[in-house]
């Protein structure tokens, strides 16, 4: 942040601002003591429950970088708020985004380049999630946490019902007629409009490739065979009233999961944390089973969500903030406390960890727990590239499916609507798109 | 209107009086409205540079004014805006002026605690009170499907399809009348009672006097709420914003503001956005003139 | 009421307008007797029990409510009053100098500056949010308190109103007298105009203080930290985060009745000095 120019409207208003000066001092590392000025102060934009936490651990043991921390919400108000405090110049030096919002906040201009001080983390993760923040050699954020994609199920209800948790979509299908049947009140689970990158991942499963660049020049597929194969998966699962169509995590949504009439949601390794806050009196009854395949025999999966601590370009004290990312996603003080908070870390060591740690609460009498998600983050679909305009895409999304499961009209024609809006918003920008 | 002081008229006063206004209006009204004007023109247009390129900030003329008018969904904006503000706007001012009545009518009992419980719902923020709705809509929490599901009619469809536009409407109604109301009734307060008296010596009934005397004497108040409740009409956001995670009904541009609003947040197009508000902002001018000439300049007409 | 005395009406002409009357308070006070009794139960019994029942949960609500974020909720409610009480005060001082200016003064640009206010009343306030966050950031300011205080500080119908209260309650043979006197303007506006126009003030400031304190547009966009939130954002931010920590839904339940409450009790206890004939008393013109 600006002391400088925030000092005078603070000091006005009386209030003792006890900001660390911003000195124009940029250390190369924390652990050199700058002479002559004092602790280099970062601001720092993250959503998420460990973060308070990580933050204050970081502060500890750097005594030369002090982080203020900020949670101004999601990745969708982070990504909007970041995108108009950058244009504004009083951007935070740090912010934690999606993995799939890196692109379109490259292309804003708002993201610095951090390769220059990464050589040392690279291998710190596995090459498939290096590649989601590194682009063309550049790299663009340090890997927080990722989210395979798993299914997460009540188990106390399957056994109840007496069903097991399908491998395969045909499968799935089956089982979400067999709840119907045996719980008339009950669905296997729902289907959500605004979820974006749940659905990009079902398709990314299935083969779909939703955006692809080469040499500038890009290929849009949402609207492909596989995509609108899987669309027409679930409008079948919903008109047939297998699977309800209702926004997530809504007071309705969470009251109907706490009575146990949702019995599983294919997400990510990130749910089960989601799902405690949502139902800690079902803690202990869930568990996780690998996604369901398209084909019987596979195991290869998306990822769903997950976040990179990245650097802003407008940042005066890239360095420190770069190694501030770093210390974020690669100390053992920090990944313990994101295990703890039931986040799955990025990096191999944090992985490791989790692994060796007692699984979450939700899933707390699971044995195999960690073999299930070790197996799904290893066996994640590599090179998943993200277009210039998700936040777009999401947007004309949420809307069109939105709109298709209001007025009954196929979910691919939702799909191709939203493929024209990005097509059409990419070359109004000025990006080449071949195809469609 | 009186005449002025001569003698002051090269007075520096006036303009030492009005200056902090006047700079305060440059500062936050007239020059945001220029600088939206010079966005509108603007657009981010790709340019070298960077892994997938950068955008930058070049000289689009009219382009974000056509895609504004040719976007259908602005104009389903207005559409969606049109159906709630003829649900919400004569609701408002026809409660408000009936409570009007009713609390100016002599036999009528619990005035005061009337007067005040009406107009309580003029404290509670808007956020707040869709809040507050938001949780009596949800079938789970609400009183009154709660009602008709132990009376075997199911739940009350308030956030589905049809219900959304009521549903919304209901939260303005609450949140407006009392204000209504208390403008009509000082207004009402303000007539000589002589006048009830000539009518009801000549055998006027209670109702009689209220169309023909108290209404058309109030009439100027009923124009100016009833501005009011146009442009407030025209400017929601924050109910929709509100109840949309709780429902599929409403999308990111139910509402023109909020299609702006997503044009600039979330799709990064703060050019587009600033047409959209230059259009909007121009309607609303329109739409006020145009509705004050109608009335014949009865609100606003005391200045010459 | 000056006609009851001597011509009351029948039986049936009282019960009715009375009935009507009560069920129009029953519709406004559902909702805030809901937020009352939502916020004594506990995040389970929310959804579990009948709505209008009591819950156990009051005292751990209010308890999580003033712990949340080390006190986050207090600071808010101190940024509201800050927002809407310096704001509305300063907003009125400068709404009454302008007012009574252009009620009491013939000056070059008095009637182009009248119907530029006039067109600012008309203006939507939202459509303008955005521009202003960009010429805050201008200047540096966005982010900060002076980015939500600022733009609140003019008022077009503010003045409007000021000088429609100017007109019809400072007589000008008053200021002509004083004038001979030998007053300065100054002092005619110090000593005449503005103890004349208190009245008028007040209505205008508990309109500007209601209306800054629901606002909500403008400080989302200006405000990230969430340390300079009024309540309403910071209750929207509550609600926003509720969809995966749901005990936050309890938080904003019970933050929202503890916000409306002194509110209430503000409006109830001022609702004596409010002169809302003066909106409509502007009209006869």
């Amino acid at each position: 942040m600006r002391i400088t120019r925030l000092g005078g409207s603070i000091a006005v208003l009386g209030m003792t601002a006890v900001l660390a000066a911003c000195s124009s001092g940029t250390p190369g590392s924390t652990d050199t003591p700058t002479a002559n000025t004092g602790p280099v102060a970062l601001e720092f934009w993250c959503w998420g429950t460990s973060q308070k936490a990580k933050v204050e651990a970081f502060n500890k043991a750097h005594p030369n970088v002090q982080v203020n921390h900020t949670d101004v919400g999601g990745d969708r108000d982070t990504a909007a708020k970041l995108l108009t405090a950058n244009r504004a110049g009083n951007a935070p030096d740090a912010a934690c985004l999606e993995y799939e919002t890196l692109p379109s906040m490259i292309v804003a201009g708002a993201l610095a380049d951090i390769s220059a001080h990464t050589g040392d983390v690279k291998d710190a993760f596995s090459p498939e999630v290096w590649d989601l923040t590194s682009f063309d050699g550049a790299v663009y954020g340090v890997p927080q946490d990722v989210g395979p994609m798993v299914l997460v199920y009540n188990k106390k209800r399957f056994q109840e019902l007496k069903i097991e948790p399908p491998a395969t979509w045909q499968d799935f299908a089956k089982v979400a007629a067999d709840v119907r049947k045996k719980d008339p009140e009950a669905y296997l689970t729902t289907f959500a409009p605004a979820e974006f990158g749940n659905f990009a991942g079902l398709a990314q499963q299935a083969g779909a490739s939703w955006w692809q660049v080469q040499d500038q020049t890009w290929t849009v597929g949402i609207a492909d065979q596989t995509s609108h194969e899987v669309a027409d998966y679930w409008q079948g699962l919903i008109d047939k009233d297998l699977v309800k169509a209702q926004p997530l995590l809504t007071p309705e949504w969470n009251n109907q999961l706490n009575k146990g009439k949702i019995l599983a949601w294919p997400s990510a390794l990130w749910a089960p944390g989601v799902l405690y806050g949502v139902a800690e009196k079902q803690a202990g009854d869930w568990a996780i089973a690998p996604l369901p395949q398209w084909k019987e025999g596979d195991d290869r999966v998306a990822f769903q969500g997950g976040s990179a601590l990245t650097v802003t370009k407008t940042s005066k004290n890239a360095a420190a903030a770069a190694t501030f990312a770093k210390w974020m996603n690669t100390d053992k003080a920090a990944y313990d406390l994101q295990i703890e908070m039931g986040e799955y870390p990025a990096s191999l060591a944090g992985q490791q960890a989790a692994g060796d740690s007692p699984p979450p609460k939700l899933t707390a009498n699971q044995k195999d727990y960690w073999d299930v998600a070790t197996k799904a983050a290893q066996r994640t679909i590599p090179h998943i590239s993200w277009g210039p305009n998700v936040s777009t895409a999401k947007s004309a999304y949420e809307d069109a499916v939105s709109a298709a499961l209001r007025d009954r009209t196929p979910l691919r024609d939702a799909l191709t609507k939203t493929h024209n809006l990005v097509v059409e918003d990419m070359k109004t920008t000025g990006f080449k798109v071949t195809g469609p | 209107m009186t005449a002025m002081p001569r003698a002051d008229r090269r007075s520096r006063a006036p303009y030492l009086f009005v200056a902090p206004a006047v700079l305060l209006f440059l500062a936050f009204l007239a020059i945001p409205i220029c600088y939206a004007i010079y966005l509108s023109v603007r657009g981010l247009r790709l340019t070298g540079g960077g892994v997938f390129g950068t955008r930058e900030e070049v000289f689009v003329g009219l382009d974000n004014y056509v895609r504004t008018l040719t976007d259908p969904e602005f104009f389903a904006g207005f559409g969606r805006l049109a159906l709630y503000g003829l649900i919400s706007v004569p609701l408002t001012l026809g409660l408000a002026l009936l409570f009007a009545l009713l609390l100016d009518h002599a036999g009528t009992r619990a005035k005061r605690f009337s007067r005040t419980a009406i107009f309580i719902p003029y404290a509670v923020p808007g956020v707040t009170a869709s809040l507050l709705w938001g949780f009596m809509y949800l079938p789970s929490t609400s009183p009154f499907s709660y009602l008709t599901q132990e009376l075997g009619l199911g739940e009350i469809p308030f956030l589905g399809p049809g219900g959304i536009y009521p549903s919304l409407a209901n939260i303005a109604v609450w949140g407006s009348v009392g204000f209504n109301m208390i403008i009509i009734f000082t207004s009402l307060r303000g007539i000589p009672a002589e006048l009830y008296h000539a009518a009801r010596i000549d055998g006027a009934s209670e109702w009689q006097i209220a169309w023909r005397i108290k209404i058309p004497l109030v009439a100027p108040a009923l124009v100016l709420t009833g501005l009011f409740a146009l442009i407030g009409t025209l400017q929601v956001y924050g109910e929709p914003t509100t109840l949309k995670p709780m429902t599929t009904e409403i999308s990111q541009s139910w509402v023109p503001l909020m299609n702006i609003y997503r044009n600039a947040f979330t799709r990064d197009d703060l050019p587009l956005a600033s047409a959209a508000s230059v259009l909007l902002a121009a309607g609303t001018l329109l739409i006020s003139v145009v509705l004050l000439k109608v009335t014949q300049k009865r609100a606003f007409g005391g200045m010459q | 009421m000056s006609a009851a005395g001597h011509l009351l009406p029948h039986r049936r002409g009282r019960i009715l307008p009375t009935l009507v009357l009560l069920i129009g308070s029953l519709y406004c006070l559902v909702p805030v007797a809901w937020v009352l009794v939502a916020s004594t139960k506990s995040s389970g019994e929310l959804f579990s029990t009948f709505t209008f029942a009591p819950g156990t949960g009051l005292l751990d609500n209010l308890r999580d409510l003033f712990s949340y974020g080390d006190g986050l909720y207090l600071r808010w409610t101190a940024n509201s009053a800050l927002y809407a009480v310096a704001g509305s005060a300063f907003s009125t001082l400068i709404s009454t100098l302008a007012g009574y200016a252009m009620a009491k003064y013939e000056f070059r640009g008095r009637n182009i500056l009248f119907y530029a206010i006039l067109a600012g009343v008309l203006v939507p306030g939202m459509t303008l949010a955005i521009p202003q966050y960009l010429i805050m950031s201008e200047i540096d300011l966005v982010g900060g308190y002076w980015s939500v205080l600022l733009p609140g500080l003019i008022s077009p119908f503010g003045i409007y109103l000021a000088r429609v209260y100017a007109m019809s309650s400072v007589p000008d043979a008053t200021i002509e007298a004083a004038r001979i006197d030998g007053a300065s303007e100054y002092r005619i506006f110090g000593s005449i105009g503005l103890p004349m126009m208190i009245p008028g003030m007040v209505t205008i400031f508990l309109l500007q203080f209601v209306g800054t304190w629901n606002n909500f547009l403008l400080p989302y966009i200006m405000l990230s930290d969430e340390n300079k939130f009024p309540i309403t954002v910071g209750l929207y931010t509550l609600l926003n985060k509720g969809s995966s920590q749901p005990a936050l839904y309890g938080i904003a339940i019970v933050g929202a009745a503890v916000s409306v409450l002194p509110l209430i009790a503000l409006l109830l206890f001022l609702q004596r000095f409010w002169r809302l004939d003066l909106l409509s008393g502007g009209l006869k013109g």
